[in-house]
């Protein structure tokens, strides 16, 4: 086992497009490093570079203490699932995981003894005579496991190894993967445009953009201060909300104002996000994650702190444990390129049609016992606590450690 | 259908299918299938295919060829060049589809071939859209036994002495089986191209990652998942194998010589039928043929029956 460190590491291909731009990643040794963001990102990339598929075009990539780039894929004692398995179909699935072994002329004994681990492991046993064609996504994305496993690696390498599964499959793997991890403890790169899988699987979430480095942190501190508007938008589901808002202090304190609502600022916000004050009168971008909302009837009692709005359900999705409450405000959408970068991440399915005009859509997640009903009005609660700044400029989160000085 | 009784909409269903299979069979029948029985009629006969009067003869046309030493030097001609023909070709083919699109290895994540292999492809391919009488002509050129043959003249300057290419019999069949096989790898290649292509390359990559060198690549991964392709290849250069009429005829010294060392079915059959006139012994050889052919396609589709590769 072995850590990786990317530093400075480029990828340019001909015609000068920049799919990874100065990389610097440390992954630790054990590590679940996740690789999340849309499509084209140069995620994939900068595994394949990892992978030694793919030619580094500036920079230095090391695994443990090596530097490799220019070692061959053979030599650099890694293991990669792709996200079409790339079993073998003229082997079985036997064949397929000794292969690799076969080809570094392992001893025949230890040979089966790792191939009957790894299968038992993933409950493969029984089909090891069987070639790919005859086995379901999930036996194949398995067999995939089980060849990476087999070898040993000082790494694994995953691009995308989920996405050719359907979606409940996936949630299972999703569980068996995490276990795997912990019990072999092998440092791990895992790549998806995925939001969910990132915040699941990874002990840490690199976000990227456009070959470029967003944020790198544990998927709670993600979640809780991303570093900029399009890290705000790409992470969580359903996405933050934004709004254009006015900072303003009178006598009862500070507060943002926007759409005809004020919202108090709590002292303890200036205290955690320092420079937030010297925006005081000026506009800036508020994000709200709907999960800082409640149905103030459902929240009774359980709502120090938190703000009384009234608003009009335009939609509701009942999801059984929790309602998403879409309802739109009197402002125009935040059209900043982060936002608009982060809602389109390639899927097509969270193109919002333009019903709501010059206004912008929020949702909120309320609970279940809320019984709201599209077209009622709702009064709901927010946890001012929990509010998010962005620079209305940079779209960078105003008081983030990581954007002092910037 | 269950009840053998034709209901009206069951009338249409398979009428309209007759109306299109109806044309096609009737031109088969005429100019395949009518042709090819009165051959095996010809066969029994003395008929000299130039008066109407002719007599059967029975099994005596077949006697006949058994022991002419011409139909079995033919016929073992045939067997020389289905073993080696398919097999150089084949194996030439596969060796430079693997230069060409696999063998540079890893290049901007995708694997290559050689450097340069697109003008390659074009150069292997170019035999191939010549007809056979121009690469006749090229080759008389190439193979002239004197010192003036272009191949002979190259060997002059290492010192090889004339080499008659196409006049010693022991020679002039491999020459000709070189020839055909120089025509004929252009197309194997393309076809093995694509066999490959249609490889996801990610399979390539993993067996990257799992420690294949060239070697290993060839003959462990790309070798197995093209075999359909390989298979197809075999079955069309082992029936080319039976033919080899046009390169005879332009190539070979009095059409199949010297001394019958090159001679071949088809052209024995033409021999007999148009310059002798033996309509009949003619039709008998082509019979001869034509089980020879049957027995090489039904061998094969047997030896080389595998599971099909899904990927």
């Amino acid at each position: 086992m072995a850590s990786i460190v990317l530093s400075n590491v480029d990828k340019i291909y001909a015609g000068g497009v920049k799919a990874v731009n100065g990389l610097n990643l440390e992954i630790k040794d054990g590590e679940f490093m996740v690789l999340v963001g849309p499509s084209g990102c140069g995620k994939s990339t900068a595994l394949r570079m990892i992978a030694g598929l793919e030619d580094i075009s500036g920079g230095e990539i090391s695994i443990g203490d090596r530097v490799v780039n220019h070692l061959p894929p053979k030599d650099r004692d890694i293991a990669m699932v792709f996200q079409n398995y790339a079993l073998y179909p003229h082997m079985t699935v036997e064949e397929n995981l000794a292969f690799g072994l076969k080809l570094r002329k392992m001893p025949k004994a230890e040979i089966a003894k790792r191939v009957n681990e790894a299968a038992k492991m993933l409950g493969l046993e029984q089909y090891l005579k069987r070639k790919p064609a005859a086995l379901s996504g999930g036996q194949r994305q398995r067999v995939a496991m089980g060849r990476a496993i087999v070898r040993e690696p000082q790494a694994f390498l995953m691009d995308e190894p989920l996405s050719n599964l359907d979606a409940k499959l996936r949630v299972s793997m999703r569980a068996s993967l995490n276990q795997l991890h912990e019990r072999l403890g092998v440092t791990t790169v895992y790549v998806t445009h995925d939001q969910v899988e990132a915040m699941t699987l990874g002990d840490r979430v690199c976000v990227l953009r456009d070959g470029l480095l967003q944020q790198v942190d544990t998927p709670q501190n993600l979640f809780d201060a991303p570093v900029n508007l399009f890290v705000a938008g790409f992470m969580g589901s359903p996405s933050m909300n934004f709004v254009t808002a006015e900072m303003v202090r009178d006598a009862n304190g500070a507060a943002v104002s926007f759409a005809g609502y004020k919202l108090p600022v709590p002292d303890s916000t200036f205290a955690e996000k320092p420079g937030l004050d010297r925006y005081i009168g000026k506009r800036i971008i508020l994000g709200i994650r709907p999960s800082d909302f409640e149905d103030s009837v459902a929240a009774n009692g359980n709502s120090t702190g938190w703000v009384r709005i009234p608003v009009r359900a335009n939609v509701t999705e009942e999801l059984g444990s929790e309602i998403n409450v879409l309802f739109t405000i009197d402002a125009p959408p935040v059209e900043h390129k982060d936002t608009v970068a982060a809602a389109n991440d390639g899927d097509e399915e969270e193109v919002t049609l333009p019903l709501t005009g010059d206004k912008s859509l929020w949702t909120a997640r309320v609970n279940a016992r809320s019984h709201v009903r599209p077209g009622q009005n709702i009064e709901l609660v927010v946890d001012t606590h929990n509010l998010h700044f962005f620079d209305v400029e940079s779209g960078l989160s105003i008081g983030h450690e990581a954007n002092i000085g910037r | 259908m269950r009840h053998g009784k034709l209901t009206p909409s069951a009338l249409r269903r398979y009428g309209f299918i007759v109306s299109f299979l109806l044309l096609p069979l009737a031109l088969y029948i005429v100019f395949f299938v009518s042709p090819n029985l009165q051959a095996i009629q010809l066969a029994f006969t003395n008929s000299r295919g130039i008066s109407p009067t002719f007599a059967y003869v029975g099994f005596d046309n077949f006697t006949r060829l058994f022991d002419d030493d011409v139909f079995w030097a033919a016929v073992r001609h045939h067997g020389v060049i289905l073993l080696a023909m398919p097999l150089l070709s084949l194996l030439i083919a596969l060796f430079f589809s693997f230069l060409l699109n696999l063998g540079g290895g890893q290049r901007n994540g995708r694997m290559a071939g050689v450097w340069g292999s697109g003008f390659y492809k074009v150069v292997f391919f170019f035999p191939q859209v010549l007809a056979v009488a121009i690469v006749g002509v090229l080759f008389q050129a190439i193979l002239r036994p004197d010192k003036d043959g272009i191949l002979n003249s190259a060997l002059a300057l290492i010192g090889v002495d004339p080499v008659g290419w196409l006049i010693d019999p022991d020679l002039a069949l491999w020459t000709i089986i070189g020839v055909a096989v120089w025509q004929a790898v252009g197309f194997y290649v393309v076809l093995f191209s694509a066999g490959m292509a249609s490889v996801p390359k990610e399979i390539f990559e993993a067996a990257a990652l799992d420690g294949a060198n060239r070697f290993t690549l060839f003959f462990r991964i790309t070798i197995p998942l093209i075999w359909n392709t390989v298979q197809v290849g075999w079955v069309y250069l082992g029936i080319a194998a039976f033919d080899c009429f046009a390169l005879v005829q332009v190539l070979s010294v009095d059409r199949g010589g010297p001394d019958n060392a090159t001679t071949v079915l088809p052209l024995e059959i033409w021999r007999q039928a148009f310059s002798y006139y033996r309509f009949g012994y003619s039709s008998a050889m082509g019979v001869a043929l034509v089980f020879l052919v049957l027995t090489f396609a039904a061998l094969t589709l047997r030896v080389t029956r595998r599971e099909r590769i899904e990927f």
